[in-house]
C-alpha cells in the first residue's frame, strides 16, 4: 500500500528540483509538471480501493493522533485529489505549448505545480493549522500566475485578488486562534470531539469567520468581487485551473469545516440562501456580458452557488448531487478555458461578436467548446446531466415546500445559462456566414496545434463517458457522502 | 460613507470577537497539547528548545509548507519584476570610504552570527529562520555600503533549492527507513549538546541556508528594480 | 488582558487601513498592521502567569511553570507567511506603478463591468 503522503511530497520535491534541472538543460523544466500530476493520478487511483473501506490515516512523524499533524485520506480527499491530478495533468500538457518561451517560464512551471501541491494538502490535511498553510500555498501561488503575463489588466486584477484574499486569510487566521484556545487542540477530529462542551454561542463567531475567511477564495457571494477580473485576465490555462481546482477546493475546506468540524446543523438553511444567492447573480452577470472569459467567469461564481446550494440540503443525495456537480463543473469549465484560450490567441481580442465564424476556422475546438456549454447546462449526454438531476431530486425528496420554490428558482437560473450559451454558440457557427459567403472555399482552416488538442480530446472523451454512464462514479460519491455527512465515523477513525 | 459602513461592520466584528474572546481566560496554562509538549519533549526528541521541537518534529509538516511559502514568493517577485523590457542604467555613487570598510568589516562578523544562531537553534532560542534573515541582513548592508557588488543568481537559485530538497529527502528517508515521514530516526544523544536532537540541526541549517539565500535573491531583484 | 486589547486594537487599525485607505501603499501597510495584531493575539493565548520559556537549559531542570510553546510555533509561520505577501505585494505595486502612474486605486479601475 502506498503511503498517501507521497501525494504531496513526490511534487513537492520535484518542484524544489526545477531550478536544479534547468542548470542541466533548460528544455525539460516545462515537462516536470506533468510527471509529478502523472505520479499523482497513478498514486490516486491505487488508493481508490483502499480508501473506500476505510479512511487511511496516516500521522507525519509518528506521534500518536492528537499530538502531531495527520493525513486523513477519506473517500472525499482520494476523490478529489484524483480530480486535482487529472486536471492537473491535462492543462499541463495544453500549457506545454500555451506558455511562449521567454524570461521566466520555468518561474511558470514551478508555481504551477506547487498551486497543485497546496490543493492536494488542503484536501488530504486532518489538522486545522496545516489546512491554513497549504491554503496560504494555494493563494499566494495563484496570485503569481494571474500576474504572470505582466500587462495592464493582470497586474490590477492580481492586486485586487491579492488585498481581498489576503483579509480572508487573516480572518481564518483569527478563527484557528480562537478555536486553539477554547479547545487546547489543533487536530480535527479532536476538536469535532470535544464540540459540545462549550456553549453554542463561544462557536458560533469561529464557525462565521471560518466561513468567511475560506469563502473569499471559494467565491460565496458577497467576496467574490475579485473573481471576474483575476479569472478573466489570467492566462487561459490559468483560468482554467482557478476556476476548476481553486474555488471548489475552497468549497471543500468550507464543507469540511461546516459538516466535519462543527457539525453545524443550524446553519444550513443559511447556506441554501447564500448558494442560491451565488447562483442567480452569477447567472444574471453573466447574461449581460460581452467578453468572453468574463461570461465564463461569473458563470463560476454561479455553479459554485449551485454546489453550494446543493451541499446545503445536507441530505444523502443532496450531498452526493453537490459531489457530483463538482466534477461536472471541474471537467467543463476546464475544456470550455482551454478552447477559449486558443480561440482568443487566434482571433487577438476577448469580444464574443469577434469570435463569428469560429465553427469554420477551427472545427474541432468549436465542437469542444459545444460539448462543455452543454454539458455546463445540463442537458442529457453529457456529464452535467445526471448532477443537476441528482441535485433537483436531492431538493424535491425533502418534501419541504420551501425547497420546491428554491429549486424553481435553480431552473430559472439554469435557463438563463442555456441562453446566454445558445447565444454564443449561434455567434461561432450560424453568424459570419453571410460575410464569408463568397471566400468559402478558402476559408482556412487554422486549427489549435496537436499538442493543445490532445487534453481537450480527452476532456470531451471524459464528459461523455460520465455523462452515459454517471454508474462510474456514483460508487466512489456515495461513500464520499457518507463520510461528510458521518463525523462520528471519521472521529473514530483517525482517533480509535 | 464608505468609512461609516466600514466602522459599523468593524464594530459588529469587534463585538462578535469580544464575545468570544470573554470565554477564554488570560494567563492560565489551558491546553493538553502544550503540556505533553513540555513534559515529553526533551525524551522523545532530543532537544531542549521545546519550540524547536515543535517546529521541527511534531509540527515539522507546517514548517515543509513555510518553506515553500517563501520559495512562491522569491519566484513570484522574479517572474513580475523580470517583465521589464528597457532596463535604464543609472549612474551609481560609490559609498564613502568609511562607510564601504565598515560594511566590508562587518560583513562576516554578521553573518557568523547569523551562522550561529541557525546551529544552535535546538538549544537556545532561534532556529533557521531567524538565523537565514540575519544573513540576509548581511547581504543588504553590502548592497546599501559597497554599492557595485551583485550576488551571483545561479548560486542563490543553487543553495535555495538545495535547502530545499534536503529538507524533503531528509523526510523520505525517515518514510523509508521507518514507515513515517519525517520522523526522527538518527540517534538522539545527549540533551544539552550540539549534536543531539536527530535530524533537527541537520533540517534547521538546511532552512537557515535556504532562507538566507531566498531574502538576499528578493533584495537582489528590488534593488535591481531600483537601478 | 490588556495583552488581547492591544492586540485587538491592531487587528481593527489594520482592518480599516485596508477598507477605507485608498493608496495601495497605505493599504499595504494596513495588512502588515493587521497580520502583526493576529500574531500578537496568538501569542497573548499561549501565556502563562509568572511562566518562563520553554527551553531546559540547565540539565535537570524541572517543568514548573513553562509558557505554552505550540503559539509561538504557530506565529513562527504565521511571520513568514505575512511576509512572503508583503513581497509579492510591493512587487506589485511597482508594476502597477509603471503601468498606470498613479497608486490611487480609484483611479485604478480599468477592469469595469
Amino acid at each position: 500500500m502506498v503511503n498517501p503522503v507521497l501525494l504531496i511530497v513526490v511534487p513537492l520535491g520535484l518542484a524544489f528540483a526545477i531550478p536544479l534541472f534547468g542548470f542541466i538543460s533548460k528544455r525539460i523544466e516545462k515537462y516536470i509538471p506533468t510527471v509529478a500530476m502523472l505520479f499523482n493520478l497513478i498514486v490516486s487511483l491505487l488508493l481508490i480501493p483502499k480508501a473506500l473501506q476505510q479512511p487511511i490515516v496516516v500521522s507525519i512523524g509518528g506521534f500518536p493522533p492528537p499530538f502531531c499533524i495527520n493525513l486523513v485520506a477519506g473517500p472525499v480527499g482520494i476523490l478529489f485529489s484524483a480530480i486535482i491530478a487529472l486536471v492537473g495533468l491535462l492543462v499541463s500538457i495544453y500549457a506545454l505549448d500555451y506558455i511562449k518561451e521567454g524570461a521566466a517560464t520555468e518561474k511558470y512551471h514551478t508555481l504551477y505545480l506547487l498551486l497543485l501541491v497546496g490543493a492536494t494538502g488542503v484536501v488530504l490535511t486532518g489538522d486545522i493549522f496545516n489546512l491554513f498553510v497549504f491554503f496560504e500555498i494555494l493563494c499566494i501561488s495563484s496570485y503569481a500566475l494571474v500576474a504572470y503575463s505582466g500587462d495592464k489588466a493582470g497586474i490590477e486584477s492580481a492586486v485586487k485578488y491579492l488585498i481581498q484574499g489576503t483579509i480572508g486569510s487573516a480572518l481564518l487566521l483569527i478563527a484557528i486562534a480562537l478555536l486553539y484556545g477554547l479547545f487546547g487542540t489543533l487536530n480535527m477530529a479532536d476538536i469535532a470531539r470535544n464540540i459540545d462542551s462549550v456553549s453554542p454561542i463561544s462557536v458560533f463567531v469561529p464557525l462565521v469567520l471560518f466561513i468567511t475567511g475560506l469563502g473569499v477564495e471559494a467565491a460565496i457571494f458577497p467576496l467574490n468581487a475579485w473573481l471576474p477580473d483575476a479569472h478573466s485576465s489570467a492566462p487561459s490555462s490559468i483560468s482554467a485551473i482557478l476556476s476548476g481546482i481553486a474555488i471548489e477546493v475552497g468549497i471543500y475546506a468550507v464543507a469540511r469545516v461546516v459538516f466535519t468540524i462543527f457539525g453545524a446543523q443550524s446553519i444550513f438553511l443559511f447556506l441554501v440562501f447564500l448558494g442560491l444567492v451565488t447562483l442567480l447573480i452569477g447567472e444574471m452577470c453573466a447574461f449581460s456580458q460581452r467578453n468572453i472569459k468574463r461570461l465564463l467567469a461569473y458563470s463560476s461564481i454561479g455553479q459554485i452557488g449551485l454546489i453550494l446550494f446543493a451541499l446545503g440540503i445536507a441530505t444523502h443525495s443532496g450531498v452526493v448531487g453537490g459531489l457530483f456537480q463538482i466534477i461536472a463543473h471541474t471537467l467543463s469549465k476546464a475544456l470550455l478555458f482551454l478552447t477559449v484560450g486558443y480561440m482568443i490567441y487566434r482571433t487577438g481580442s476577448l469580444e464574443i461578436s469577434t469570435l463569428e465564424g469560429m465553427g469554420r476556422r477551427m472545427p474541432l475546438t468549436s465542437l469542444a467548446f459545444t460539448i462543455g456549454a452543454f454539458s455546463l447546462v445540463g442537458l442529457p449526454p453529457f456529464a452535467g446531466f445526471p448532477s443537476k438531476f441528482l441535485i433537483v431530486r436531492a431538493a424535491l425528496i425533502t418534501q419541504e415546500p420551501l425547497f420546491v420554490v428554491l429549486i424553481a428558482l435553480v431552473l430559472l437560473g439554469t435557463i438563463i445559462e442555456g441562453a446566454y450559451f445558445l447565444r454564443i454558440i449561434q455567434v461561432l457557427y450560424f453568424k459570419g456566414t453571410q460575410e464569408h459567403k463568397s471566400t468559402n472555399a478558402q476559408v482556412k482552416r487554422e486549427e489549435a496545434p496537436i499538442i493543445a488538442l490532445i487534453p481537450i480530446f480527452i476532456l470531451m472523451l471524459l464528459i461523455l463517458i460520465i455523462g452515459i454512464y454517471p454508474k462510474l462514479v456514483t460508487g466512489v460519491l456515495n461513500s464520499a457522502a457518507g463520510e461528510f455527512l458521518n463525523r462520528i465515523e471519521y472521529i473514530k477513525a483517525v482517533l480509535g | 460613507m464608505r468609512r461609516i459602513i466600514s466602522i459599523l461592520l468593524l464594530g459588529i466584528v469587534a463585538l462578535g470577537i469580544i464575545l468570544s474572546i470573554s470565554k477564554i481566560p488570560f494567563g492560565i496554562p489551558k491546553s493538553k497539547v502544550g503540556k505533553f509538549y513540555i513534559d515529553n519533549g526533551v525524551k522523545e526528541t532530543g532537544a531542549t528548545n521545546i519550540v524547536t521541537s515543535v517546529v521541527v518534529n511534531y509540527r515539522g509538516f507546517d514548517t515543509l509548507g513555510e518553506v515553500t511559502i517563501l520559495f512562491i514568493a522569491a519566484l513570484g517577485l522574479g517572474a513580475v519584476l523580470s517583465t521589464r523590457k528597457n532596463k535604464v542604467e543609472r549612474k551609481i555613487e560609490p559609498a564613502s570610504l568609511i562607510l564601504r570598510t565598515g560594511c566590508r568589516f562587518l560583513f562576516p562578523l554578521i553573518l557568523l552570527f547569523g551562522t550561529y544562531i541557525f546551529i544552535h537553534g535546538h538549544l537556545t532560542p532561534g532556529g533557521g529562520f531567524q538565523g537565514g534573515a540575519i544573513i540576509a541582513s548581511a547581504f543588504l548592508l553590502i548592497y546599501l555600503g559597497c554599492r557595485e557588488r551583485r550576488i551571483s543568481e545561479r548560486g542563490t537559485k543553487l543553495i535555495e533549492s538545495l535547502g530545499g530538497l534536503i529538507f524533503v529527502v531528509v523526510g523520505l528517508a525517515g518514510l523509508v527507513i521507518s514507515g513515517y515521514f519525517l520522523r526522527n530516526f538518527l540517534p538522539k544523544g545527549i540533551p544539552n549538546l550540539l549534536f543531539s536532537g536527530g535530524i533537527i540541526p541537520i533540517i534547521y541549517i538546511a532552512i537557515g541556508f535556504k532562507v538566507g539565500s531566498e531574502l538576499a535573491g528578493i533584495i537582489d531583484n528590488l534593488m535591481e528594480e531600483s537601478g | 488582558m490588556i495583552y488581547y486589547l492591544g492586540a485587538f486594537g491592531l487587528i481593527f487599525i489594520g482592518l480599516y487601513i485596508v477598507l477605507v485607505k485608498h493608496n495601495l501603499i497605505k493599504v499595504i501597510i494596513g495588512l502588515s498592521i493587521l497580520d502583526t495584531g493576529i500574531n500578537l493575539f496568538l501569542i497573548s493565548i499561549g501565556f502563562v502567569k509568572k511562566g518562563t520559556a520553554p527551553i531546559f537549559s540547565r540539565p535537570g531542570l524541572k517543568a514548573i511553570r513553562m509558557v505554552d510553546p505550540v503559539p509561538q510555533a504557530l506565529v513562527l509561520t504565521a511571520i513568514v507567511i505575512g511576509v512572503a505577501v508583503l513581497a509579492l505585494a510591493l512587487s506589485l505595486a511597482i508594476r502597477l506603478y509603471q503601468h498606470y502612474g498613479t497608486l490611487n486605486l480609484r483611479k485604478i479601475k480599468e477592469q469595469k463591468w
